[in-house]
């Protein structure tokens, strides 16, 4: 059996607020199988993001393990886990997060700036990533001069700089109309299929979860169904 | 190396992006520098020119003067007098080789129609000139040394076109106080504009002009012989001074100033570093001024940015590239003020360096050496390191869901 990509092991996650404690997570147990496409579903303020941030090594649990190819997170420096996290693991979020100071290339490229990669490769890695989201045209484009879409596909080839294992995506398409969404999806689809990498998106969104092979539902900071059989189904739409 | 650059352009974008904050912040830092830059090489410009004056001395004079140094007006404005017992007392003190008495006063000297109120040097010329060439580094620009007795002027070398409206030449003929004299030499500068502004004559005409009694004077230099030691002639030449006093008036205080031209660079030498000590007080107030505001700066832009941090910890940044993408920004931004401030401060220096030829109060020149630059740029980059210390390591050490969760 392949190592697990992401394995949550009872992750539980309390918030303090001023006096108020907030349990976001409640014993959380989840499996990402390598070259699954994950779609996390629920209503807001059910945790989903939480159990995004998670499963993207950005957070640390307040009691359980989190394991990023088999290694527990919580016995890495903060160091080695941004390098693990930058090599294992690309980011599509909803408000796009470029920077803003730079432009579609250089944003591409910033991932391999971190993992030490050369300016040459960089530069022909990030202008095929482009390409494949079909914005060759639009390279030194700074992010203000793009449209909504073409931000999200920019942040899209982003997330593949490094040749993750998975992407995480969290409401990628939330600030896009219909059918810029669409492209998107497609695109990370395409990317799922072509290139056979594990994908988790966050969505509250039924026609995101059309597209997935697996729908975990989460609700009160808790899974209540995890839509593994359910696969087929939607897929074959 | 290859990522120090990539944060460099990461570090240059955001400068720009906020460029009037920028501006302003390396503003801060340019005043600082520029201060530090200009005052320092005008003092130490200051420095080597009295250094310069003193060491034209010689290192072998006395100086005897009524009245108290450390109050120099009182002393110039007291009339006192070496009458001709003290002068005598000096000079068969042992240890003094030769005495040359001189006086000065202000007298009106007409050239042409013209009349203007100049300083007038009396000095005896037969022992005078040997002295002074060595040891003051008088030399003639053009001429000759007058001849005792006659009636020949020595001007400074601002006399010839500083004093009176029309040029004053060689041969120029000078009314003081109905007598003719003729000018028969110029002066080389010999480095203050009331030196440079003199006119100079033997002592026995002047004191035919001034009434002076013959045989005083108001000052004496005294040269010391060879292998005599300077400071123990200088306190023979006190007591005497003071014995002779005593004799002739019955009083024993005496009031005299007998100074050692070391003494006097001594002298200079306290009060510059006092000088100094308080310039680079300020100047390094004016610079931690600076640096708080490369620090403010740095801790807004951190606030601000706290997002694009967030993404770049979620994109693989570790904690020491945001803090060097952070101390590169702080860095430039202390080091472009450095430039300004030292490009700046060194033309401040240089034009009161050319104001001061053009229209002299007294030279100077400005010392800017390359030292002072390096210093000037490394300081300034330093203090954008220091302050943006704290910002960055704030940045680097915001957790990434934080960060992104932050203004969301």
């Amino acid at each position: 059996m392949p190592t697990l990509v992401i394995k949550l092991e009872n992750v539980w996650k309390v918030y303090q607020l001023g006096k108020v404690e907030l349990t976001a997570l409640k014993g959380i147990n989840l499996e990402v199988t390598p070259g699954a496409f994950v779609t996390i579903m629920g209503p807001s303020g059910s945790g989903k993001s939480t159990l995004l941030n998670m499963i993207g090594c950005l957070d640390v649990p307040t009691k359980g393990k989190v394991f990023l190819k088999g290694k527990d997170i919580s016995q890495l420096s903060e160091t080695q886990l941004s390098q693990l996290r930058g090599k294992t693991i690309g980011f599509v979020f909803q408000e796009f997060n470029l920077l803003p100071n730079l432009d579609a290339l250089e944003n591409v490229a910033l991932p391999m700036v971190f993992q030490g990669a050369s300016l040459e490769e960089r530069i022909k890695k990030a202008k095929e990533l482009l390409a494949s989201v079909g914005l060759e045209e639009r390279i030194y484009h700074q992010p203000a001069e793009l449209s909504g879409g073409e931000r999200q596909r920019v942040a899209l080839a982003r997330a593949f700089a490094n040749d993750p294992e998975v992407v995480i995506a969290d409401e990628p398409t939330g600030n896009l109309d219909s059918t810029t969404g669409k492209k998107i999806m497609e695109v990370l689809t395409d990317f799922h299929k072509r290139e056979g990498k594990t994908i988790v998106v966050v969505t509250h969104d039924p026609n995101i979860a059309s597209y997935s092979e697996e729908v975990v539902n989460i609700k009160d900071g808790q899974i209540i169904v995890n839509h593994r059989e359910a696969a087929q189904v939607l897929w074959s739409k | 190396m290859e990522q120090i650059k990539e944060y460099f352009h990461i570090a240059v974008r955001s400068i720009k992006t906020r460029s009037l904050r920028s501006w302003l912040t390396i503003l801060g830092i340019v005043i600082g520098v520029f201060l530090i830059i200009s005052l320092l090489s005008l003092s130490e410009g200051i420095k080597q020119t009295i250094n310069q004056q003193l060491r034209s001395l010689g290192g072998e004079m006395i100086f005897v003067m009524p009245g108290d140094i450390s109050n120099i007006m009182a002393m110039f404005t007291s009339g006192t007098k070496l009458e001709k017992e003290d002068i005598e007392a000096i000079e068969r003190t042992r240890g003094v080789e030769t005495v040359l008495t001189m006086s000065y006063q202000s007298l009106v000297a007409r050239h042409g129609d013209e009349g203007k109120t100049v300083f007038m040097s009396g000095l005896s010329w037969e022992k005078g000139i040997e002295i002074m060439e060595k040891f003051q580094g008088w030399s003639l620009k053009e001429g000759e040394w007058p001849t005792p007795g006659k009636r020949e002027l020595v001007i400074g070398s601002q006399v010839e076109t500083e004093v009176f409206e029309k040029p004053v030449k060689m041969g120029s003929e000078i009314i003081i106080k109905g007598r003719r004299f003729k000018v028969v030499g110029i002066l080389n500068s010999l480095g203050s504009k009331q030196d440079d502004s003199s006119f100079y004559l033997d002592l026995s005409l002047y004191q035919d002009l001034t009434g002076e009694k013959r045989g005083t004077a108001q000052m004496a230099m005294v040269k010391v012989k060879d292998g005599s030691d300077v400071n123990k002639v200088a306190e023979d030449i006190k007591e005497n001074l003071l014995e002779t006093r005593k004799r002739r008036v019955g009083t024993d205080v005496a009031d005299f100033s007998v100074i050692t031209s070391e003494k006097m660079g001594d002298i200079a030498g306290s009060i510059m570093a006092v000088i100094q000590f308080a310039i680079v007080a300020f100047a390094g107030i004016a610079i931690i001024v600076g640096g708080i505001g490369i620090m403010n700066t740095m801790f807004t832009s951190v606030r601000e940015r706290t997002r694009e941090i967030g993404i770049m910890k979620a994109i693989g940044a570790k904690n020491s590239a945001v803090l060097t993408i952070f101390l590169i920004e702080a860095g430039i931004i202390g080091f472009l003020g450095g430039i300004g401030g030292t490009f700046l401060g060194t033309v401040l220096a240089k034009s009161i360096e050319m104001y001061g030829q053009v229209h002299p109060l007294f030279y100077f020149s400005a010392s800017i050496t390359p030292g002072l630059i390096i210093f000037g740029l490394v300081f300034s980059f330093v203090v954008g390191c220091l302050a943006g210390f704290f910002p960055a390591r704030q940045a680097a050490k915001l957790r990434p869901v934080e960060a992104l969760r932050r203004y969301e």
